[in-house]
C-alpha cells in the first residue's frame, strides 16, 4: 500500500514531542517527520528544513503538512509548498490527527486524506464532562 | 455474528495505552469488531484507536461487542480475554 508522508511544523519543540507523543501510543510511525522551527530562525532555513523533511517521508503518493496554527509562520512557510496531488497542508495540529495520519489502513488520495485528518481534528475536541457525567451532557 | 458484553476493569478504563492493545489485539483478526456503549449510543470500530477512545469507556463500564467474520469465533475469544485480563493492568 501506498503510504501518505507527513511532516508536523510548528514553533519550537512541540512538532517534535507531538510526533513522539504518537509513537507512544501507536508505535514507530516512519512515514511522519517533525520540523521544530525556533523563535529567531531564518525564514530560508526554516524552508529548507521542510523542504528536507518532505523529501525524507515522501513515497510517491504525497505529504500532508500539519501545522501548529493557521496564521503563524511555521504554516505561512508550509503553504508555499502547496501543491495538487503532492503537498497539502492542514492547520491546528493535536494528536487525533497525528495518530489518524499514522494509522493509514486504505489507500486514498491526498486530498481525501487532508479532508478525513481536518475533520478528524475538529471532531476529536470534546468538554470532557459533557461526556463524562451523563447528568450534565446535552448530547 | 457474534454479540456479548464486556466489562472495563482496570482502574484507568479505555486510555490511551489500553486501547492501543485493543486494536492491536482486533487487527490480528479479519472478522470486523464493533464495540458499542449503549447508554450513550456511541459505536467504536475496535481497529481505530480514535474510535475506541471515542467509547470514553471508564471503569466499571459495559460494552456490548459485536464481532462478525470467517473468524468471529477466535476474535471474539481473544478480544474477551483481553477486557477480562484488564489489558494487563490489573
Amino acid at each position: 500500500m501506498k503510504t501518505i508522508g507527513g511532516v508536523v511544523v510548528s514553533h519550537g519543540q512541540f512538532a517534535n514531542e507531538l510526533v513522539s507523543a504518537a509513537e507512544q501510543v501507536v508505535g514507530e510511525i516512519p512515514h511522519v517527520a517533525a520540523v521544530s522551527i525556533g523563535w529567531h530562525d531564518n525564514v530560508d532555513v526554516a524552508k529548507g528544513e521542510i523542504e528536507r523533511a518532505i523529501k525524507s517521508v515522501s513515497s510517491g503518493n504525497g505529504v500532508l503538512l500539519l501545522t501548529d496554527m493557521f496564521g503563524g509562520t511555521p504554516t505561512n512557510i508550509s503553504a508555499m509548498f502547496i501543491k495538487e496531488n503532492e503537498v497539502e497542508v492542514v492547520t491546528g495540529v493535536n494528536l487525533p490527527m497525528v495518530i489518524k495520519l499514522a494509522s493509514q489502513n486504505k489507500e486514498m488520495s491526498l486530498l481525501e486524506m487532508a479532508e478525513l485528518v481536518e475533520r478528524q481534528g475538529k471532531e476529536s475536541i470534546y468538554k470532557a464532562a459533557d461526556l463524562l457525567d451523563p447528568h450534565k451532557s446535552k448530547a | 455474528m457474534i454479540k456479548g458484553q464486556v466489562k472495563v476493569v482496570n482502574r484507568l478504563g479505555l486510555h490511551a495505552r489500553a486501547a492501543a492493545l485493543v486494536v492491536k489485539r482486533a487487527a490480528d483478526f479479519e472478522s470486523s469488531v464493533m464495540l458499542i456503549r449503549e447508554d450513550k449510543s456511541v459505536y467504536a470500530d475496535a481497529k481505530s484507536i480514535l474510535s475506541v477512545l471515542s467509547l470514553a469507556a471508564s471503569n466499571g463500564l459495559e460494552l456490548a461487542i459485536e464481532v462478525e467474520g470467517p473468524d468471529e469465533e477466535s476474535a471474539f475469544a481473544a478480544m474477551s480475554k483481553l477486557f477480562e485480563e484488564g489489558f494487563g493492568e490489573l
